[in-house]
């Protein structure tokens, strides 16, 4: 799921979006609340009719925001309490505010409003976030029914916790009790710096728990590993900035590993930056070196590898539905770690995670190194 | 290279040397396609070989996008330059993503709207800019890399001074006497038959000097003799080489700053005709770096020019302006229930030629961006017959295209083309307007796209309009009432500059609080 933080996957519009086989962005409450806000967007009859995209769309809560970007947020029972932007005075975020406004934008999934803290936090302040996001979800379904738009659009709830087992078992426990109230759940409180070690067996824990007849969504995540990692520890949907940040860092996603389009190495090189990619980058016969003329330089080059880097993804995650549907996903997951990090070695976290669930990647793989720690792929200059 | 054929229409009185003209440019390929270009004409101008905030599937689908001007001096960063290193037979087509069959690619060395200040040119050389630091580029150098790259259309190098104006007698002469010899030389390979000849323009050079500018082309139409005719045979003169003429405005009002003339419009228009002059009537007339719609309309009138480009709609598209005006002046198209406001209106009672989106006027306006066109999800519910139905601008703003085939992921997808249903809405100035003050690339995408329609759309109106029986008398008529009724000062881009600038100044964690702030400041004022 691609992120159009202010109503637009940047540089590109909603028609060459759906051209890429994409159907569900997006938006970030508390971007969109701050501007163009409610009013406008009401004016325009909701998000979908002010942006122009006629499929689906997903609206955070604004919790997260309200802690990554504004330091002075205080959270209380009530809400959280922060600083406006525009006048710096004191302004409260409730659930059944944070609900309001989702309702207001129209997104077909909306998010309750969670107490977010970094995933790096320990001690009381964990338990205490976790708990009030229960309490939260509750007045999150309350306002949600009452508004007699759950027919159109579906309330997630947030499993919070950190990275302390007992606290996301008990949340995991409170939430499922409330299945018959959420559409879906969201994985929260990760990828936030946490060990990957840490990561994925949270995420473990809570896909083995969560009922299978709702669907997962693992909030933030975006590196092709991760994706994959998560989908065959059994997450449903994911979303994260990585594609389209990195695309106009100059970073093109592809099935051998990431290239670094801006480097010198690239600068004579006339293939595409993947000959088998049916984006319209690709398959256009856009080079790399024309990339590299105009990467950074001219917006053109970010809408060209933001194009690519969304059907990257796209594919990596259909052809994990293929694999699904005929049964190969094991042997799906090995092809990818063998071409997408080669013989520079597999992420030791990664295997592990995977022979969770029993799939073992260094099988017949005698050869490949592990690496530790949150090692990724990346394209360096030679 | 493919060949160019330039036809001028008889349908309008075309017995003056000077005075509008309507014309058909041909290129004909190799492979027998072929490609036909209007004129009076666009030519859509480039940054590093493309067309700003346009992605490629932008580019082709925008209509107005078939002429292309490219600079050539972004590539001179590297040497060799990496697009003579692509090869095959439409090796610059294929390296930045133009197709054969509707784009034409001219190749000049510089960006002809660029007039800032320059080392001097040498006597083989002339510089160049690169965002390394300029570059010297010689006329054998330049016919290397034109024959590596394969352009449609080249332009000869030539002997621009981009130093500090006033240009002396001596460095006017300069620049004549170079350019002449460098034409000469790339005219004689022209008949080398290892190499496929060139489709050249020519800079009519002499700056702010009339004489200077009409004995430059006189020296073109003179027969040559002796060794020089044998350079250049078979042509007899350098003229019968070339296939057009380039006028470039940006150095000729920076070479008009300071000098006595009332009217700087005018005195353009005579140095244009003062080069023309001495030349053949039926070859094109290229000018580089209009300023206007005015402009434009104003060399059709006065000297019978054939292919503009302008940079200014371009310029609009990166301050956030969505252009909004219509030749000849007339009302907004009626379709009941629509409300779609006009630009502003000046101090003078002259009408902006675009609404400035940036401007906090637009945040809750949600009509499309011209008031002077109507987008085609409008036209479809109207009567075929209505005549609003003329007006439909076909930018991929006001009518977004969905895509006839969506890319399918996995065989369980079932991606639902939505389009069936009902055609897509055209975007809004309030959407625009949050996406500038969110810094969103998108804004300026939907921009370049709708305003070079706009300025495209200009141009087949004052086709449309020479083309019918008395055209020429009404086009004066109604050129005058365009200069009546429009902004030619262009107050509403040293408006959106201004609020840009004040961003820049305000930008950083805060700058919701520092605007609103300043904006209650000026409130107060």
């Amino acid at each position: 799921m691609p992120v159009a933080t202010q109503a637009a996957i940047k540089g590109l519009t909603p028609q060459q979006v759906e051209a890429l086989g994409i159907n569900l962005i997006l938006n970030n409450t508390y971007h969109l609340n701050l501007r163009p806000g409610i009013e406008v967007l009401n004016e325009a009859g909701g998000a979908h009719k002010f942006q122009g995209w006629r499929h689906n769309l997903l609206t955070d809560s604004g919790g997260f925001q309200l802690v990554s970007l504004n330091k002075f947020t205080q959270i209380t029972e009530e809400g959280a309490l922060f600083e406006s932007p525009f006048d710096g005075k004191p302004t409260m975020l409730t659930p059944e505010e944070s609900i309001s406004i989702q309702h207001a934008i129209g997104a077909d999934i909306i998010m309750q409003l969670d107490d977010v803290v970094s995933s790096l936090t320990v001690g009381p302040r964990v338990g205490e976030a976790m708990w009030r996001t229960i309490r939260w979800l509750d007045r999150c379904i309350e306002h949600h029914e009452k508004s007699g738009r759950a027919d159109r659009q579906n309330l997630f709830a947030i499993v919070q916790g950190g990275l302390d087992p007992d606290l996301r078992d008990m949340c995991l426990d409170e939430m499922i009790a409330r299945k018959d109230r959420v559409a879906g759940y969201a994985i929260g409180g990760l990828s936030g710096g946490e060990e990957k070690d840490v990561f994925w067996r949270v995420i473990k824990q809570c896909a083995d728990k969560l009922p299978a007849d709702r669907p997962r969504y693992s909030m933030g995540i975006g590196f092709a590993e991760d994706l994959l990692v998560c989908v065959a520890l059994g997450v449903d949907m994911a979303d994260c900035v990585f594609p389209t940040r990195t695309a106009r860092f100059g970073v093109a996603l592809t099935f051998k590993g990431p290239l670094n389009l801006r480097l010198k190495k690239h600068e004579g090189d006339f293939s595409p930056i993947d000959a088998a990619c049916p984006c319209p980058t690709c398959s256009g016969g856009t080079s790399r070196a024309a990339l590299h003329h105009i990467l950074t330089l001219e917006t053109a080059g970010a809408h060209a590898v933001t194009q690519h880097n969304l059907v990257f993804q796209a594919q990596l995650m259909g052809r994990a539905r293929d694999a699904i549907v005929q049964g190969s996903f094991p042997a799906y997951l090995k092809s990818f770690f063998a071409t997408y990090f080669g013989d520079r070695g597999y992420p030791e976290w990664c295997v592990n995670a995977l022979r969770s669930v029993g799939v073992d990647l260094l099988e017949g793989q005698e050869n490949v190194k592990t690496l530790p720690g949150n090692a990724s792929s990346w394209d360096r200059p030679e | 290279m493919a060949s160019l054929k330039f036809d001028l229409l008889d349908t309008v009185e075309q017995a003056t040397t000077f005075g509008p003209r309507l014309g058909v440019l041909s290129l004909q390929r190799e492979d027998g396609s072929s490609l036909q270009i209007k004129t009076p004409g666009l030519i859509t101008t480039t940054s590093r070989g493309v067309v700003p905030h346009l992605s490629r599937d932008h580019t082709s689908l925008t209509e107005a996008v078939r002429w292309v001007q490219l600079p050539f001096e972004s590539f001179l960063e590297r040497n060799p330059p990496i697009p003579t290193l692509q090869g095959g037979p439409h090796a610059l087509h294929k390296f930045l993503g133009y197709k054969t069959h509707q784009h034409l690619l001219s190749l000049t060395v510089r960006d002809p709207s660029d007039g800032r200040e320059m080392p001097a040119n040498g006597k083989d050389h002339i510089a160049a800019m690169t965002i390394r630091g300029v570059r010297k580029i010689t006329p054998t150098q330049w016919k290397e890399y034109m024959r590596a790259c394969r352009p449609d259309v080249v332009a000869a190098l030539s002997d621009v001074p981009f130093t500090q104006p006033p240009y002396s007698q001596k460095r006017i002469t300069k620049s004549l006497e170079r350019s002449t010899a460098w034409l000469a030389d790339l005219l004689s390979s022209q008949s080398d038959l290892n190499h496929e000849p060139f489709n050249v323009l020519v800079h009519l050079v002499g700056s702010h000097d009339a004489r200077a500018r009409q004995a430059f082309s006189e020296g073109l139409v003179e027969p040559l003799y002796g060794k020089d005719a044998e350079l250049i045979a078979p042509f007899k003169t350098l003229d019968e080489g070339v296939a057009g003429y380039i006028l470039e405005l940006e150095h000729l009002r920076a070479s008009l700053v300071g000098a006595d003339s009332p009217d700087i419009h005018d005195a353009v228009s005579q140095l244009c005709k003062a080069s023309l002059a001495p030349l053949s009537f039926g070859k094109l007339r290229v000018i580089h770096t209009t300023s206007s719609p005015h402009d434009i309309l104003q060399l059709v009138q006065d000297v019978g020019v054939d292919l503009f480009d302008a940079p200014w709609a371009h310029q609009a598209a990166d301050l956030g302006i969505a252009l909004d005006f219509r030749f000849p002046v007339s009302p907004p198209p009626l379709v009941v229930g629509q409300a779609c406001s006009s630009p502003m209106r000046r101090d003078g009672g002259k009408l902006d030629i675009g609404h400035n989106l940036f401007d906090t006027a637009y945040a809750h306006d949600h009509s499309r961006f011209a008031s002077t066109f109507i987008d085609a999800a409008t036209a479809s519910q109207l009567p075929d017959a209505h005549e609003a139905r003329d007006f439909v601008c076909k930018c991929l703003a006001c009518s977004p295209v969905t895509s006839e085939e969506c890319l399918v992921h996995s065989s369980v997808d079932s991606f639902r083309n939505t389009n069936g249903e009902s055609m897509n809405l055209p975007y809004t100035r309030a959407y625009v307007h949050h996406l500038l003050h969110t810094h969103e690339m998108s804004s300026h995408a939907l921009l370049a796209t709708h305003n070079l329609s706009v300025v495209d759309r200009l141009l087949a109106d004052i086709r449309k309009m020479l083309s019918e029986p008395g055209g020429e008398a009404r086009y004066r008529e109604e050129a005058k009432k365009f200069y009546e009724a429009y902004d030619r000062q262009l107050s509403v881009f040293d408006e959106a500059r201004a609020q840009w600038a004040k961003v820049e100044r305000e930008r950083g964690k805060g700058r919701l609080r520092r605007e609103k702030d300043s904006d209650g400041a000026n409130d107060a004022d």
